[in-house]
């Protein structure tokens, strides 16, 4: 066996890592020990194999055979990844989505444009209602036609602030009577809103003549306004209040509380 | 304008004595304003000036107040001879009776294009009549009836405690409103006018001839008995005609 001083020197001098003296030393044993020089003759070939493998060097057909399938699998893994980075499908898709975008884009402009065009007609229509109902109203040698004007302003279908404040103008300053009567019934229309509930109330004071005065009564009665109750109040205590309007101030009170 | 009526009622006025008693104003449009003239009879013609004639003359003979002219509070002039004061304003003719409580009682001539407008708050005087009347009439009492026969509308007639009687014939123009307070409004009407009809009554009943038929508005399904506002189609529809008499009937009758 061959001591492990001895096989680190053999190996240092394969390596040539050793002085000259040592060197000797080791060729010296090499010749006297056939044992360590078996072992060298193993080390050296092993050495030289370590050596020959670092430098190894495919064969023609073994690097070309390993290229080719080594394309082959990149060839494989673009394949794989090309469904969505393939060019050609990329922009097929890309136009697939612009059409899906531009549709759905076209449609909803075209939707817009048909709301736009239906708000356009809406607001025009509404405009229209509007300069119909307030030249009518406005016609102070006509009461038939501001009553016409109060007739146009019941029947438009939408709410519009501006008919709702030229109604209640109306009601609280028409000469006519039969048109104020009108728009406080036409105001009846609009009674859920707040405007026109508090402009109802604080007309019942404003008005003198016994028809209206009992329509506003009903009129607040059917909306169940507590908030009438003050004003009815007053119109029981008025001394020129005729008797009818008091009755039925007096029934109003009653159907409220 | 103002003076030239005067004038020309100064010269009515002088020339009353010996012509029946007349006043003219040659008006074919605008607005004829009637103002508290107690008894006032309308009818129109077709003709070029509004013609007011005293129909009592002889009533208003009083031998102290022979040679002088009433006058009023309001500052009024007789200008016409009749116990009126009419005053051109251009597109409005404002008439007034002197006198308070009886005042003249007075007919008055409207051509086709002059609307009417009537109104009176004082307990005296009559009921107002208007014959024959094409354009609109706006009306509004206190205590006197309103009587309507062959007008056209359009009509807003109101009256608190006075009746409405109206006697249509087929040409008709909206909108028709007639409202009382206390009194009946009594329509009647050709069987085939064709009408948008509003009746409501609070403590009255509505009459219908029975030859008329409403298509009745409801709301849904949702009928109101009980409730006392009637609103419907007669013919089809057609002229809007509001009725109502708050504490008294309403009579809807065929010719």
């Amino acid at each position: 066996m061959i001591n492990e001083t001895t096989q680190q020197k053999v190996l240092d001098y394969i390596d040539g890592r050793l002085s000259a003296e040592e060197r000797k030393q080791v060729e010296q044993l090499l010749k006297d020990d056939t044992e360590v020089q078996n072992w060298y003759e193993q080390m050296k070939e092993m050495n030289s194999a370590i050596l020959s493998s670092k430098e190894w060097k495919p064969s023609a057909a073994l690097r070309e055979s390993f290229s080719a399938m080594l394309q082959q699998e990149l060839e494989v893994e673009k394949k794989s990844k090309s469904i969505f980075f393939n060019p050609v499908f990329y922009r097929a898709a890309a136009a697939i989505a612009l059409v899906i975008a531009l549709g759905s884009l076209g449609f909803r402009y075209s939707k817009q444009q048909a709301k736009d065009a239906e708000i356009l007609a809406l607001r025009k229509e509404m405009e229209a209602t509007r300069a119909l109902v307030f030249a009518l109203l406005e016609n102070d040698q006509s009461a038939s036609q501001r009553m016409m004007g109060v007739k146009a302003a019941y029947e438009t279908t939408r709410k519009d602030d501006a008919i709702v404040l030229a109604l209640i103008n109306v009601m609280n300053e028409d000469a006519n009577m039969n048109v104020r009567l009108s728009a406080v019934e036409a105001l009846g229309k609009f009674s859920t809103e707040a405007i026109v509930q508090r402009a109802l109330i604080e007309s019942l004071p404003k008005q003198t003549d016994p028809a209206v005065q009992i329509a506003l009564i009903q009129v607040l009665v059917q909306m169940k306004e507590l908030g009438a109750v003050q004003s009815l109040q007053k119109i029981i205590e008025d001394e020129s209040t005729i008797e009818s309007v008091k009755d039925e101030a007096h029934a109003g009170i009653i159907k409220l509380s | 304008m103002k003076t030239n009526a005067t004038i020309l009622g100064l010269l009515l006025f002088t020339s009353s004595f010996t012509m029946a008693q007349e006043f003219k104003l040659a008006k074919s449009t605008g607005k004829l304003e009637i103002k508290e003239v107690n008894e006032v009879q309308i009818e129109g013609y077709n003709g070029n000036e509004i013609i007011f004639t005293s129909l009592n003359f002889s009533k208003e003979n009083d031998k102290r107040a022979a040679g002088l002219k009433a006058i009023s509070a309001m500052g009024l002039e007789d200008n016409t001879g009749i116990g009126l004061s009419v005053v051109d304003k251009g597109n409005i003719i404002e008439v007034n009776q002197l006198k308070r409580m009886d005042g003249p009682k007075v007919k008055i001539m409207v051509p086709k294009g002059v609307s009417v407008s009537f109104v009176h708050t004082s307990p005296y005087g009559d009921d107002v009549t208007f014959k024959n009347v094409e354009s609109e009439i706006e009306v509004s009492t206190v205590h006197n009836g309103v009587r309507l026969e062959n007008v056209t509308g359009p009509l807003t007639v109101k009256t608190v405690h006075g009746e409405i009687e109206a006697d249509f014939n087929s040409a008709l123009k909206s909108p028709l409103s007639l409202i009382s307070t206390h009194g009946p409004v009594d329509i009647t009407m050709p069987a085939a006018t064709k009408l948008n009809v509003s009746m409501s009554t609070s403590y009255g009943e509505i009459f219908v001839d029975p030859a008329i038929k409403i298509e009745f508005e409801n709301k849904g399904d949702w009928k109101v008995y009980g409730s006392n506002k009637v609103s419907g189609k007669i013919n089809g529809g057609g002229i809007d005609l509001t009725l109502s008499s708050t504490h008294n009937s309403i009579y809807l009758r065929k010719k």
